[in-house]
This record gives structure tokens, C-alpha cells and sequence, in this order.
């Protein structure tokens, strides 16, 4: 029935059902497989349609009615998102999303990428002992840092200057809190990679970090991709960390800026609506092209 | 993709820390003569002088939008004033969380606009504020600018820390003139006209009130105004303070008063569904331009709010307000504000304090129409609509004016409006352990 | 089970403390060495932003913590007054027992296996369709959403009147009253449960997905021709080998669970009253906001107790996986 081969697909040997449900499973018709799919696909788009669909509606309609029901009025406004694009800042709250999120991204990914290699394929004293630990780490929410650390970044602001009001905290403090997740899902991948390989450039004379650059990084691009999105994707939408660790306005990211639209008094829908959407654009684009490799990525380090 | 330059990032990522390094010497454009507010250590390095021109402050508080945009004017005017750039930086959500982090990193704004009383003493008595004396500004020399008792709200342990700034009344009750005249409905005077009100809305075949309990702030406001005139200004005085008993049955009598109006048959979609509603929301109940309510409980700010949203409403025609019924003949008023209070020395921010607690920079505020100021010079004339002057009088003619009770309880106090949404459920609210917790919390001051 | 997975193809010096027998000696101290600065930046930033708070934290929950400094030193008190004094955060007066802690295991059990359950089954109905990736796709997409966005989103499809709320307005079709989704006790932790499912979904589809598909074809074939049938061979075949990523989703999801907070904090803010507040919430707002922030630090020390079977668990489950 299918052209490629299809793990899971009917068997060319029709074993006898003896349960009604196996009979329904084993059914060669693929109908109720698409309407299941149908109804998860309604379930997993519908809300966010109608947040895309609100977005683009006059603030007197949301508060009337609801959003299905603009299909019958038709009428739709782009002032909500202008509102948004012009109000004051939102450029430049959008450059330095870029400036948090990229460093945000590539140290951890960089940072865990060694650590993870050593905890793999270099032996030392305590290696498991210390990877344990670090798994550990993961469960520590990040709230609890933020008294300690920020006391800490004003105890050596006598010698490096109040890093507080640039990036280097946020960077710092993002890739701090990426790390044990990072390390521990590329260590299960490297661990699986062809020891062969390593012990043939190992008896080549390479050095750990010639094997690390030529063998390792190449061969496990899935995985650090994946961790790289994940990560991005996290730093891109986050906002209390930012609150904390950004204390200078002009380097406040769009997630900042965009609750500073807001009254005091609540939600104003219309412009919540227009900024989550410009806020998805970029996740959105980092997404759908680095896919393939996310789902291989995500593949490693749990199977084989 | 294929072979990620790895060594690169680590230079990129050098290059880029260096360049925030960099970038953090200059964090405001006009950063002038004095200090900026980024320098290490909360005291400026300039000498305290008494003419400053030049230089920025920083202020913080959770405004955002239209309100942000009003106040942006004031700052406006204080530079065309004083020449001092007065930055605002809008903090709309975890305020706390944002004072205390960058108090704690030695960062703190200039001057914070505090939505509360319980906040305002919380840090005072962390030794975050600084003293409006300690400023070079003599208290006794601002009496004259506001009306009695104005200036005690912000005053801690016996010394002035917050000033009022902006307050808004909580006793309108907004409403469709154009339901309630169909309906044959004079405007309540006191609570059982208010009562008979309802029930020939309700005869009628409307909903009578629209609420947003979603937001528990709103039931507080509700518990409020019924406490100030069932129990009179002075017990809500002390309810409100230290001394305060929550087992008193005054509390139970007003809460029962509360749920006794707020019922399934009198909200717009039953108590459930406002459980679910935010304050927003349930304005929009009476006033989007698909209404199922006739009335609106919530304070001045309704107003602006709602014509915001709806720009078919029209002040007074379509919108107007009433004050909230008398019970047993008190009428006392409630308020909410913000109060605006030093968090640093730096120059400048005297000056802006100082302006701010003048007839002008009130005016301009007051002008916007987003706020009523509490300066006394400011005359009605500069509200933009009868509404607002309307609410300026309300609160000046008052026969006695108290602070939202619920602003004034300490941070650390158990959730009143969680406590309020759990009664019109129709749970039983344990005052007892209530009152246990908010006296912990008032000592743990 | 007859059907033995098949062996990483890598065996890497997993025995650890074992491997301390001399075996290219001259490479030991190099490779203390190489060790050193691999591990270096990690070290660095692990002590200073996570152990070195996480220590603070702990003894700061022995103090009042005013400020989040060190003021006065009240002992166990937090902790006593945490467990019997706050109702809010577990209150067993009453069974079911209620409270931030028992919501927290609510969405433990309800959470966890839904989503894995849900992973599992889209996965594999995707897997037979060629829209396989498009199926994916959808289902992921909320992970690129904020959660304050995520917020409006249910907001819309929660909200308690019918002509603004999607849910209600389809009952409403069906003449059934509406529901206060978020405004009702009743239903505020399985509404706001089954929004954080919507989130996470994708997730699991996507690793058991994969997982799914690096299934040898011949072992299902094998079986087939067997006789088995396919239930069987989901039940026997199928499940067992996902059960390792199945093993790893749950400790993700866990541990995301006990760390919860952004989804309470822009939906409900733990309410109405205290019913869907969790432990996290719990301790950000006795933190923060109220700035008791020894009592906070109590409830994230409390957090960390509650991990340390997962922990072990993990740790435990990697000794096997590697073992293989």
C-alpha cells in the first residue's frame, strides 16, 4: 500500500484479530487513522488560529465577541500590530533579543559540547561521580540564584566594573542553568559513537582535543543542533531571567517590552495577540529550517 | 552545517562580552555632568549640590501603555523645566521581584512609584528608601500642598518616605444611563435603594452587575467600601492597621452584606463564571459593544478604560458613574494611588520629587485625564471630562477619605481577595487563622 | 520477551572508578589535564551560578531572610510553619488533602503519563500517514510560543462566557451550560493541566517518534510472520523498546513539573483563592512578593527533597544503560 517501507504498516501476513479492537487496528483502512489525526491536528492549531485571528481584530470586537465569529463580520484591522511595531523601542528590544538569545545559545552549546566529550571518552579519577552530580543540577529551579548571584555580581563590581548593566549576566546566567540538561543529553549521544573510530585516531597520535574537533563535533551535529534549538527557543521566549538579570532599560528584550504595552490594570488582548505572534516570527524561522536535524538530534541519546 | 566552527564561538563570544563591557558606560543618551544612575554603589559621586541642569534619573514604576504615555508628559514637563532627563522604565509585571533584584545588585532606579502602602513599608524598613527629609526636602514645607492626611499615607514609622502621587476614587459605580432609565431605575442613594435597584433590573430581565472576580483585587474593593460605611472610618482605620481584628463580626457582617449582592442571580453569568473573568473582562460585561450588564463596581479608572476600548461610548450619555451607596448614612470614600518614593540620592531626583508634589506637574497629569491628582492647587478646570471632575469633587467633598485597605496591609499578609473569592463561593472563610497570619505578618515587619 | 534490544555500538570506558588500573599510563596525567580545561568553563559556572546558590538557599532557609539576606536565625520554623501552619501550601485537614503540594502531585500522575501516553499514540498514528512531518510540526509548535502568550491563547478558548470563550460557545451549541474553566475550583487544575499537556505534546511525539522508527523492520517482521498480532507486537515489542526514551520523557516531564511555574503564574496566579497554586508558585510568591524570602527558600528546599528519588532514579537507570 505504501511505496516506502513503513515500520509499522499493514503486515503482507494478515494474522487472525481475535480482540474487536484488533480487528479495528489492523484494518487496512486508513480512515479513522486520518480522522484521528484530523481531530489532533483541529486540536493543536485551533487555538493558536484563533489567537492569530484575534490578533488581527479591532479591540472593541475581541471584547464583544468571539473570534470565530469574525468569519462572519470580516472585518479586520492591522492597527493592532502597528501599535505594536511602532510603540517606542521595540526595534531595539528586538536587536537585543538577538544579542541575549545568540550568546545565550552558542555558549552553552560550546561549553556543554567539551564537558560532555570529557565525561564520555576521557578518564579521570571521579568522572561518573561528577556527571552524577551534574545531573542533579537540573533539578534546581534558577529562582533560587538570583539573590545570591546578583549579591555576588555587586561584591565584584569594585573590580570588573557593574557588569549588571550590559549583557554579560543574562549570557552568563542563561548558559549556567543550560548546562546540566545540555551535558547530560550530548554525553548519552557521544557515549554511543563508534569507539573505533576514537581508538584508531587516538593510536594516530591525535590530540583529545583533535579527536574532539574532527570526530566528535562532526558526527554528532544532530544532537547539538537539537540542544542548540532547544536552547534558543527557551532564551528567545523567556522573560523573569531577563527581568532579573537585565538591569539597564535600553537592553531590555521584546518579551520586556511588550508587557510594558500594557495598562496596569490587566491584559489588553489586542496587542497581546499582535506581539506573541511578531514575538513566534524568529522561533518560528529557527524551527521549520533546522527540523531535520532536531529530529534526528532528539533521537540520540535516549535509543541506542 | 556540517562542521560547526566551534573554536570561532569562543573568540565570538569574547568579542561580543567585550562590547557589552563597553556598551555599559553610556546606558542614557544625555548622560551629562553627573553621574548616571548605572554607577556602581547608590551614592552619586557628584556632591549634592543644589543646581543641577543636565544629567538623568531613572523611574520606575508598573505602568504601561496609555498610562505610560501620560506620565510620559510630566517627565516631558520636568525637562522642559529642569533640564534633568527623567528616564521612565516600565515594570509591568513581578514589580517586586524587579525592585528587590536590582536594589539587591546595586542597581536601584532613582525614584519608584509604589502601587501600595504595604510595599512602600516594606522597603523602608529594609533601608531601600530614602528619607524624603534625608533628600534636603522639609515634610512640614509640603503640607500646604495637599489636603490633610494626604501626606500620613506615605508616612512610615513617623517619617515621611512615599508621597502620593496619583490616586483614582474607589467609590463609582459605573453604569448604562440608557439601561437604567428604560428600566425605570433612579439613581441609589444608599444600600437598599441600591438592593431594590437590582431587583427591577433583574425584573426587567437584565443582568445588574458585571464583575470581574477573576482579579481578587476587586472583591477587596467590593469588602472595602462596604466596611468603611457599615463600620465607619475609624474601625476601617484600624482594621486595616497593626491593631487590626479580622475575628470582629463587623468583618463577617460585611462580607455577608457582600455575598448577599453578589449572587448567581444578580452577576452577569454567575459567580463561577466571574471567578474566571478579569477585571477588564468584566468591564467589558457593561461596556463592549456587546453588553450584558448594567453595572460596573470598580474605581475611577473605569472611565478611561472603557471609552479606551470603545470608542462609541460617550461620557455621561452612554457612561456615567454614581457614588457607591451609602450604608446606614457613611458615605466615606475609599481611594487607591501610587506613591512615589527616592531610592537613591543621586542628583536630580530632588528636584523631581520636589516637582512633583507641585500644582503644576499635577496639572499636566491631571490634564491627560488618567489620574486625579491630590496636589491642592490643581484645579478642576484641567479634567478633561465631567466624569473626572466629577470624581476630583467626589474625593474633595468627602466627609472622610481612607486608603485601599488591601494596599495597606503588609507584603507579607495572607491573600485577602484569595480569602473573599473562596466566601462568594459560599465557603466559609477562616478569619481566625486569617487573622493569626496577618499579625505574623505585621510583625515580621 | 525473546527479543533482545541491540547493543550500543559503542563502549566507551563507562567503568569509571574501575578504569583506574594503569592501562596507557603515560596518558593519565594527560589526561587529567585534557580533563581540566574541558571541564573548566563548565565548573566555573556550575559552582558559581548553581551550587554556590543552592547552598545559599539552604541555609538561608533557617533564616527569616529579610531582603534575601541573612537577618535572623529562626531555626526550623519555616519549615514547621510550611507544613502546619500554611494551608495554602499543604493542608491535611481534610482528604483528599489540598494545597500547592498536593496540586503539584496532581500534576505529576495527570501530566506525566498523558502526555506520554498522547507522544506515544500520535507518534505512532503518524507514523503510517505521509503527512507524517506536517502531524509533527503542528503538534510541536506551541513549544515556540511564550507562556505569557500561551496565556491569551487559553484565555480565549477558556474565557467563561459563550460568546467570547471557544470552549463554552461549543457547549453552548449543545445547549450545555457554560464553565467557568479557570474561575471554577472544580475545574481550574484540570483545565490549566490540560493546557500545560497542549504545550508539552509535541515533545514526546517528536523523541518517541523517533524512537519508534529506529525499531529494526525485521524484528516486526519476525513477529509477524510469528503469528503475533498488532496489539501484540505494540505491547511487546513496540513499548519495551521505546521504554528507555519513555524513561527519559518522564524524567524530563517530572522534573518540569515540581520546577512549575510560568503556566500558573500568567493564567491564574494560582487561583482562584489558592486552588491551583503549586510549589513553585509558592515559592516565588513568598519570596518576591512578600518578601519572606527564608520561607521561600524553605519551599525550595522542599522542591530539591522531592527530586532526590527522581535523581536517584535517573542515576540508577543510567548505571543499566550503560551497562548494555
Amino acid at each position: 500500500m505504501s511505496t516506502t517501507p513503513d515500520v509499522l504498516a499493514g503486515p503482507a501476513i494478515q494474522a487472525r484479530p481475535t480482540t474487536l479492537s484488533g480487528r479495528i487496528l489492523q484494518s487496512l483502512n486508513k480512515t479513522p487513522i486520518h480522522i484521528m489525526l484530523g481531530i489532533v491536528a483541529v486540536i493543536w492549531l485551533a487555538p493558536t488560529i484563533g489567537l492569530l485571528v484575534t490578533s488581527f481584530r479591532p479591540q472593541a470586537d475581541i471584547q464583544a465577541t468571539g473570534w470565530w465569529q469574525t468569519l462572519g463580520t470580516l472585518r479586520f484591522t492591522a492597527d493592532n500590530y502597528a501599535s505594536v511595531l511602532n510603540s517606542q523601542g521595540m526595534l531595539r528590544s528586538f536587536v537585543n533579543n538577538l544579542i541575549i538569545s545568540i550568546p545565550s545559545t552558542l555558549l552553552p552549546v560550546t561549553i556543554a559540547s567539551l564537558a560532555a566529550f570529557a565525561f564520555s571518552w576521557i578518564r579521570f579519577p571521579l568522572r561518573d561521580t561528577m556527571f552524577l552530580v551534574i545531573v542533579g543540577l537540573m533539578m534546581v529551579p534558577a529562582q533560587v540564584a538570583f539573590i545570591p548571584v546578583l549579591q555576588l555580581f555587586q561584591a565584584v563590581a569594585p573590580i570588573t566594573g557593574n557588569l549588571l548593566t550590559g549583557f554579560v549576566p543574562i549570557w552568563l546566567a542563561h548558559t549556567a542553568f543550560a548546562l546540566p540538561f545540555g551535558i547530560f543529553l550530548l554525553r548519552n549521544f557521544f557515549i554511543t559513537l563508534p569507539k573505533d573510530l576514537i581508538e584508531a585516531a587516538r593510536i594516530d597520535g591525535a590530540s583529545t582535543i583533535g579527536i574532539f574537533r574532527t570526530i566528535v563535533v562532526p558526527l554528532s551535529v544532530p544532537a547539538i543542533a537539537a540542544y542548540g534549538i532547544f536552547q534558543f527557543l527557551w532564551v528567545w521566549n523567556d522573560l523573569l531571567m531577563a527581568l532579573v538579570f537585565v538591569q539597564n532599560a535600553s537592553n531590555n528584550p521584546m518579551t520586556r517590552q511588550i508587557s510594558s504595552l500594557l495598562g496596569q490594570y490587566g491584559s489588553e488582548w489586542h496587542l497581546l495577540a499582535a506581539s506573541a505572534f511578531l514575538l513566534m516570527v524568529v522561533p518560528l524561522i529557527v524551527f521549520f529550517s533546522l527540523q531535520r536535524f532536531f529530529v534526528q538530534g532528539l533521537l540520540a541519546g535516549s535509543v541506542k | 552545517m556540517a562542521k560547526f566552527p566551534r573554536l570561532i564561538t569562543l573568540p565570538i563570544a569574547a568579542m561580543l562580552i567585550l562590547s557589552a563591557c563597553g556598551s555599559s558606560a553610556t546606558p542614557s543618551p544625555s548622560s551629562g555632568a553627573s553621574a548616571p544612575a548605572g554607577s556602581t554603589g547608590t551614592e552619586s559621586t557628584a556632591p549634592s549640590g543644589s543646581a543641577v541642569t543636565g544629567g538623568s534619573i531613572t523611574v520606575t514604576s508598573l505602568w504601561g501603555g496609555s498610562e505610560q504615555a501620560s506620565f510620559q508628559k510630566v517627565l516631558d514637563a520636568f525637562q522642559a523645566k529642569t533640564g534633568i532627563t527623567a528616564k521612565y522604565e516600565s515594570v509591568r509585571d513581578n514589580y517586586a521581584t524587579a525592585l528587590q533584584t536590582r536594589i539587591s545588585g546595586g542597581n536601584p532606579p532613582d525614584v519608584a512609584i509604589m502601587p501600595g502602602i504595604g510595599f512602600l513599608r516594606h522597603f523602608a524598613k529594609d533601608g531601600s528608601i530614602v528619607k524624603i527629609a534625608d533628600l534636603g526636602i522639609d515634610p512640614a514645607s509640603l503640607q500646604a500642598n495637599y489636603a490633610p492626611g494626604i501626606l500620613d499615607v506615605g508616612t512610615v514609622g513617623g517619617d515621611l518616605y512615599g508621597i502620593m502621587v496619583k490616586f483614582n476614587s474607589k467609590s463609582t459605580v459605573w453604569y448604562r444611563p440608557d439601561k437604567l432609565t428604560a428600566a425605570g431605575v433612579q439613581i441609589p442613594k444608599d444600600w437598599d435603594a441600591f438592593t431594590a435597584a437590582i431587583n427591577t433590573l433583574k425584573a426587567k430581565g437584565d443582568k445588574p452587575l458585571g464583575l470581574g472576580a477573576g482579579d481578587s483585587w476587586t472583591l477587596t474593593d467590593w469588602f472595602e467600601s462596604i466596611y468603611v460605611r457599615q463600620a465607619g472610618p475609624d474601625a476601617y482605620s484600624k482594621l486595616f492597621s497593626a491593631d487590626g481584628d479580622w475575628t470582629d463580626p463587623t468583618v463577617a457582617t460585611a462580607v455577608k452584606t457582600m455575598t448577599d449582592v453578589l449572587t448567581d442571580a444578580n452577576v452577569d453569568g454567575g459567580i463561577k463564571a466571574a471567578l474566571g473573568r478579569k477585571f477588564l473582562d468584566g468591564m467589558a460585561q457593561v461596556f463592549s459593544t456587546n453588553p450584558t450588564a448594567d453595572m460596573y463596581y470598580e474605581g475611577g479608572f473605569v472611565g478611561g478604560l472603557a471609552i479606551g476600548a470603545n470608542k462609541a461610548l460617550k461620557p455621561v450619555d452612554s457612561i456615567n458613574w454614581f457614588d457607591f451607596p451609602s450604608i446606614n448614612g457613611g458615605n466615606a470614600v475609599t481611594i487607591g494611588g501610587d506613591v512615589i518614593a527616592p531610592l537613591t540620592k543621586n542628583p536630580g531626583v530632588k528636584e523631581f520629587i520636589q516637582y512633583m508634589t507641585t500644582a503644576d506637574a499635577g496639572g499636566v497629569w491631571a490634564g491627560t485625564g488618567a489620574i486625579i491628582s491630590p496636589v491642592k492647587g490643581v484645579p478642576d478646570s484641567v479634567y478633561p471630562n465631567d466624569l473626572a471632575k466629577r470624581e476630583a469633587a467626589q474625593v474633595a467633598n468627602a466627609t472622610a477619605v481612607r486608603y485601599d485597605g488591601s494596599d495597606l496591609l503588609p507584603a507579607g499578609a495572607p491573600d485577602l481577595g484569595a480569602e473573599l473569592q473562596k466566601a462568594i463561593q459560599g465557603q466559609t472563610v477562616d478569619w481566625a487563622s486569617f487573622q493569626t497570619q496577618v499579625k505574623t505578618a505585621w510583625g515580621n515587619e | 520477551m525473546g527479543f533482545t534490544p541491540a547493543a550500543p555500538a559503542a563502549e566507551p570506558a563507562e567503568t569509571g572508578r574501575k578504569a583506574r588500573k594503569p592501562k596507557a599510563n603515560e596518558n593519565e596525567g594527560s589526561n587529567l589535564k585534557a580533563a581540566f580545561f574541558f571541564l573548566l568553563p563548565t565548573a566555573f559556572l556550575l559552582l558559581v551560578f548553581v551550587v554556590y546558590p543552592t547552598i545559599y538557599t539552604i541555609a538561608l532557609s533557617f533564616d527569616r531572610g529579610r531582603r534575601g539576606q541573612f537577618t535572623q536565625f529562626v531555626g526550623f520554623d519555616n519549615y514547621v510553619n510550611l507544613f502546619t501552619k500554611d494551608p495554602n501550601f499543604i493542608d491535611f485537614s481534610h482528604f483528599p488533602p489540598s494545597g500547592a503540594l498536593f496540586n503539584n502531585v496532581l500534576w505529576l500522575v495527570f501530566y506525566t503519563s498523558i502526555v506520554i501516553f498522547l507522544g506515544l499514540i500520535i507518534a505512532v498514528l503518524a507514523s503510517r500517514v505521509r503527512y507524517e512531518s506536517i502531524i509533527k510540526a503542528i503538534v510541536f509548535l506551541p513549544m515556540a510560543i511564550a507562556a505569557t502568550a500561551l496565556a491569551v491563547i487559553w484565555r480565549f478558548v477558556y474565557d467563561p462566557s459563550p460568546q467570547t470563550g471557544l470552549l463554552n460557545a461549543i457547549l453552548g451549541v449543545a445547549h450545555v451550560g457554560p464553565i467557568s474553566w479557570l474561575g471554577d475550583p472544580g475545574f481550574v487544575n484540570a483545565s490549566l493541566i490540560a493546557a500545560g499537556i497542549w504545550g508539552s505534546v509535541g515533545f514526546a511525539t517528536v523523541i518517541l517518534s523517533a524512537a519508534i522508527k529506529s525499531i529494526s523492520t525485521e524484528v516486526i517482521e519476525a513477529a509477524r510472520c510469528d503469528g503475533a498480532n498488532e496489539i501484540q507486537i505494540f505491547r511487546r515489542i513496540i513499548v519495551p523498546m521505546v521504554s528507555l526514551p519513555i524513561s527519559v520523557l518522564a524524567v524530563t516531564l517530572i522534573v518540569n513539573v515540581i520546577k512549575l511555574f510560568d503556566l500558573i503564574f500568567v493564567m491564574t496566579s494560582g487561583g482562584p483563592g489558592t486552588s491551583s497554586r503549586v510549589i513553585a508558585f509558592t515559592m516565588y510568591q513568598e519570596s518576591f512578593p512578600s518578601g519572606q524570602f527564608g520561607k521561600g527558600a524553605a519551599v525550595a528546599v522542599v522542591m530539591l527533597v522531592i527530586l532526590i528519588p527522581v535523581m536517584v532514579f535517573n542515576i540508577r537507570r543510567f548505571r543499566t544503560e550503560s551497562v548494555t
